[in-house]
């Protein structure tokens, strides 16, 4: 009975968050604080380590795939989120709009976003099949597009389409949710004046519409620039071939010629990128 | 029964300080209300006695015993608070019981004392809704019914009547103070609604900016307020402040010398030569019209109070006047005539008047300066 | 601007809403219709098979008998031998039968299972009491903690792959099975922590604070008022947080295919349905007909997950 209330109410609060704090600090700050370290040694698999200092950061500066890997991510980058973020306003647009059975619409259009990587990879790669693909048959016999089948996945080049396609489609929904949740909260009244003032349809967009949902687009393109930094089993799954930067880091350090130091290197520089990116977000975005 | 002592009380929120040296004595069984305008302390006073809040300094003492490092849970004490605080995943009898089970009552206690609450709060076709089916009075008396049932020392009430209309308002005043006469439990009631607490309680504390202005039985702080904001804030409508100038005889207001029914001594209070300018303070309800008089003579007198607004209220007529450049309410006999435009005389106890230092508010009769 | 709409209108409409229907389920339309199909028909485009083929299904779910593929004649003699049990004999009879073919897909759904389940549930422990504290309770370094867990959050862990394996390989986790498994469910927490704590902190601090001090007046202490009021308050939330972690920790692959390489009856889905892609069993109708059991109870879950989701539970609890 010696503490106040608020002294209490303080130590409980340590108690409670202490385990977490524990689990985070130990998995998570501590391994990205030695990878930082590991960055400076050449390492083996076996765990043994030479002290090199710079050596992984000059080698990565003067490696054509490094920089391959750079470009790869940002062309990834760029169409994914674009694509996800347009379709998702296009979707919610059309949602928001009245017509019969819009609920049952509504439950589809979530499924992709919720069904495992796993499960759907191997679809999109039957599609894609040379052999088999759907997308084949439709572009060479159906449409004449092209006189031969071709192996889009097998390409790496066009395999990133195959994965911007892909991203596009599993995450389109969460950008729509975030988009239709605003939308919905925009007042008739706002639509009906500018009606008043002289505006068609397209125009409304521009003047009502797109000021409203301006912020929620600039919070999803960054978040999700932020996850799809980040992300590994869509890309290796469906085409391993695409080396973005998780894909480039993972082949560095488990496959091929084992060096985990110089992958510890790779991954400091993509923590930087996602620093950056992070404390952008969280400056402009959730102005703390 | 619990009785309730407040020493010293002083308040902080960080560099904040809220409560400045705040003093009361709530007796057992009694129900004394703490009002004032938003701001002015009276929940947190409220809180600080429930033990959700900690004390920067100070005693709170409940029976004797200094409990400022008790914790609310340990003090045996219910309240009702001011947006209901349901559990919304709880029906109403399970609301309303689950204190009394933790507090380990028997079956047969539960039982008793859920219909005696749901019967005087007219809940028992409730029993079984959820927060969520009930209307605000509804959810009042369930949050009413959790605190009678249990066996607490003192019952907290944190403007529990604020967010509903003024008939239900009126409904839940009564039921109130019902409640109390067959519970009798120590209650000390926060509102800023002055009517409530002219009404319900046997003691009424007048708070504002962190400290209470007054305490005392609701006729005397009707009657007898310390200063001007007691005198405007208790009672409806408020009491009329006018400019005038006191002198040992007479009042001087707008020209005419009012003359005092007893000479003020050099030891009351300084009166220099000039004479001392005050806010003269009468309550519109103790104006008469001189035509119903009847000849009493020891009435004091405005002349030439000019009628600017008529407007009859059932009961009696409230007319907006004007004695030079002051405009006045006063609530004259439902017979007057008076019409807009008019000239009339008003009538006062000059006993009923109160003198108001200008500079620091003070009543110059009730308070030493 | 009238609400109603012309015939054209009305049509692009439809026309709208069927491409977006169409986008998004064809391919699983198209996973379904394959794994019912027999090998001729694979290159067909449409969608529906000539003849249903359910062999596929049947063998993956355990329902076909192996096929005995030729036992030694020394063996046959062995097996002669009145002297041997009967269990002894199909004990023997066991490590003949051809089992390369069959892909032990209810094994590996286990796995993942019993992975996921204790994964989230471990985590969704930690986060309720650690998401509850930072969200209602007072403490110095309050604002650090929040700030904290969501740069944890947004950090992901394919920056982790390189230092959590290290570790593991020092501490000689990664040696053992039972070392790589546990290996993997830290992994799966922490991957999945952040996120719980940052949803249910969320969450918490919707929860109005006069609810608690009602309880605290009715005789609770603190935790007291965390396990009767708040918890149940939020069940729908705390499924919702479980049934979020559950997906992420089924859906990796990164971790389980660095610590559960060379340890095949543990495979994860992920790393199960992978490696039978790319081994010479990757029959397209096998795969596609595991891609369907794996999708299944996910869906189950979600339409489950929706039906729960309905926000402000406080509500009638408190006056706004």
């Amino acid at each position: 009975m010696d503490l106040s209330i608020a002294q209490r109410e303080s130590r409980l609060g340590w108690q409670l968050i202490a385990p977490s704090i524990g689990v985070i600090g130990l998995l998570i700050i501590y391994p990205i604080l030695y990878n930082i370290y590991l960055s400076f040694f050449d390492v083996r698999l076996s765990g043994e380590k030479f002290f090199i200092g710079l050596a992984n950061y000059e080698r990565l500066l003067k490696d054509t795939a490094f920089y391959g890997s750079l470009l790869t991510t940002f062309i990834y980058l760029v169409g994914s989120i674009a694509g996800s973020t347009i379709v998702g306003l296009l979707v919610a647009l059309l949602m928001n709009m009245r017509f019969p059975f819009r609920n049952i619409v509504r439950t589809i259009i979530l499924l992709p976003y919720f069904a495992p990587v796993i499960s759907v990879v191997f679809g999109w790669q039957f599609i894609f099949d040379p052999v088999n693909g759907i997308y084949n048959h439709l572009v060479v016999e159906t449409f004449g597009l092209t006189d031969n089948r071709y192996n889009l996945i097998g390409d790496p080049e066009t395999a990133l389409l195959v994965v911007i396609l892909f991203d596009t489609w599993k995450h389109f929904p969460i950008s729509y949710l975030l988009i239709i949740s605003k939308l919905q909260s925009i007042n008739r009244d706002q639509y009906e004046a500018a009606a008043m003032d002289g505006c068609g349809p397209i125009g409304r967009f521009f003047h009502v519409t797109l000021p409203e949902i301006y912020f929620v687009l600039g919070t999803l393109v960054i978040l999700r620039l932020i996850w799809n930094l980040n992300k590994f089993e869509e890309i290796f799954l469906l085409a391993p071939n695409v080396q973005t930067l998780p894909i480039f880091t993972y082949y560095t350090a488990f496959t091929g010629i084992i060096d985990q130091g110089f992958a510890a290197s790779i991954a400091v520089v993509q923590f930087i990128i996602l620093s950056f990116l992070i404390i952008f977000y969280v400056k402009k975005v959730l102005k703390w | 029964m619990a009785s309730v002592k407040l020493n010293n009380i002083y308040k902080s929120f960080g560099d904040v300080e809220v409560l400045h040296d705040i003093n009361l004595e709530v007796e057992e069984g009694a129900f004394v209300v703490l009002v004032g305008p938003s701001g002015c302390g009276k929940s947190t006073t409220l809180r600080l006695i429930a033990g959700l809040e900690d004390v920067t300094r100070g005693e709170v003492i409940i029976n004797n015993r200094v409990v400022n490092m008790i914790e609310p849970h340990h003090r045996n004490i219910a309240m009702v608070f001011q947006n209901y605080a349901l559990y919304p995943h709880k029906n109403v009898r399970e609301n309303i019981i689950f204190g009394l089970k933790r507090a380990g009552a028997t079956k047969e206690l539960i039982k008793n004392r859920l219909e005696k609450a749901s019967r005087i709060l007219e809940l028992r076709d409730m029993l079984d809704r959820k927060p969520a089916q009930l209307s605000g009075g509804q959810r009042q008396r369930v949050a009413m019914g959790r605190v009678l049932v249990r066996d607490a020392d003192l019952f907290l009430f944190d403007e529990p009547l604020s967010n509903l209309d003024a008939k239900l308002r009126h409904q839940m005043r009564s039921e109130i103070r019902r409640i109390h006469r067959e519970y009798r439990t120590t209650s000390i009631y926060v509102t800023h609604d002055q009517v409530e607490a002219m009404t319900l309680g046997d003691k009424v504390v007048v708070m504002r900016d962190g400290l209470i202005e007054q305490q005392g039985s609701p006729m005397e702080i009707y009657l007898k307020p310390n200063n001007i904001f007691v005198a405007t804030f208790i009672g409806a409508p408020s009491m009329n402040m006018l400019d005038a100038r006191l002198f040992p005889d007479f009042v001087l207001l707008e020209g005419q010398q009012i003359p005092l029914k007893k000479r003020i001594e050099k030891d009351h209070f300084l009166i220099p030569e000039k004479g001392r300018d005050i806010k003269l303070g009468i309550r519109p309800d103790f104006f008469r019209n001189e035509v119903f008089l009847d000849g009493e003579t020891s009435m004091s007198r405005i002349e030439d109070v000019k009628v600017d607004l008529v407007e009859p209220l059932g009961f009696d007529i409230e007319l907006d006047v004007k004695v030079g450049a002051q405009s006045f309410k006063a609530r004259l006999d439902l017979r007057t005539s008076a019409k807009e435009g008019e000239t009339i005389n008003l009538c006062f106890d000059m006993d009923r008047a109160h003198f108001f230092d200008i500079e620091t508010g003070k009543n110059l009769f009730l308070l030493p300066l | 601007m009238t609400n109603r709409r012309t015939i054209p209108q009305n049509l692009l409409l439809a026309l709208a809403i069927c491409a977006v229907l169409l986008f998004c389920l064809f391919p699983f339309v198209q996973i379904l219709s394959t794994s019912l199909k027999h090998q001729i028909d694979w290159g067909n485009p449409s969608l529906i098979p000539i003849k249903v083929n359910l062999e596929a299904y049947k063998e993956l779910l355990g329902i076909v008998k192996k096929e005995e593929t030729q036992i030694p004649e020394t063996i046959k003699r062995l097996l002669d031998n009145p002297l041997i049990t009967e269990e002894k004999k199909e004990e023997i009879l066991e490590t003949y039968r051809s089992t390369s073919d069959v892909f032990p897909f209810l094994r590996y759904f286990l796995n993942s299972f019993l992975l996921s389940t204790s994964a989230a549930s471990i985590s969704l422990f930690l986060a309720v009491f650690g998401a509850y504290s930072f969200s209602r309770l007072r403490f110095k370094g309050r604002k650090i903690v929040q700030r904290g867990v969501l740069f944890v959050y947004m950090v992901g862990g394919v920056l982790l792959m390189v230092p959590l394996y290290q570790i593991s390989v020092k501490i000689g986790l990664a040696k053992s099975i039972w070392g790589s498994l546990l290996s993997l469910l830290f992994i799966y927490i922490i991957q999945t922590l952040p996120v719980s704590l940052y949803m249910l902190g969320n969450y918490f601090r919707s929860i109005p604070y006069s609810i608690e001090e009602a309880a605290a007046m009715d005789g609770c202490s603190r935790l007291e008022a965390i396990y009767l009021i708040i918890l149940p308050l939020s069940v729908p939330m705390l499924m919702t947080v479980f049934i979020y972690c559950f997906i992420i920790a089924w859906n990796e692959y990164l971790f389980a295919s660095v610590f559960l390489r060379q340890f095949h009856d543990f495979y994860t889905i992920p790393l199960g349905l992978q490696s039978l892609f790319v081994s010479k069993n990757a029959i397209w109708d096998r795969i596609m007909s595991a891609s369907m059991l794996t999708l299944l109870p996910v869906i189950l879950c979600f339409t489950f997950a929706m039906r729960h989701l309905t926000g402000g539970l406080s509500e009638g609890g408190v006056k706004e």
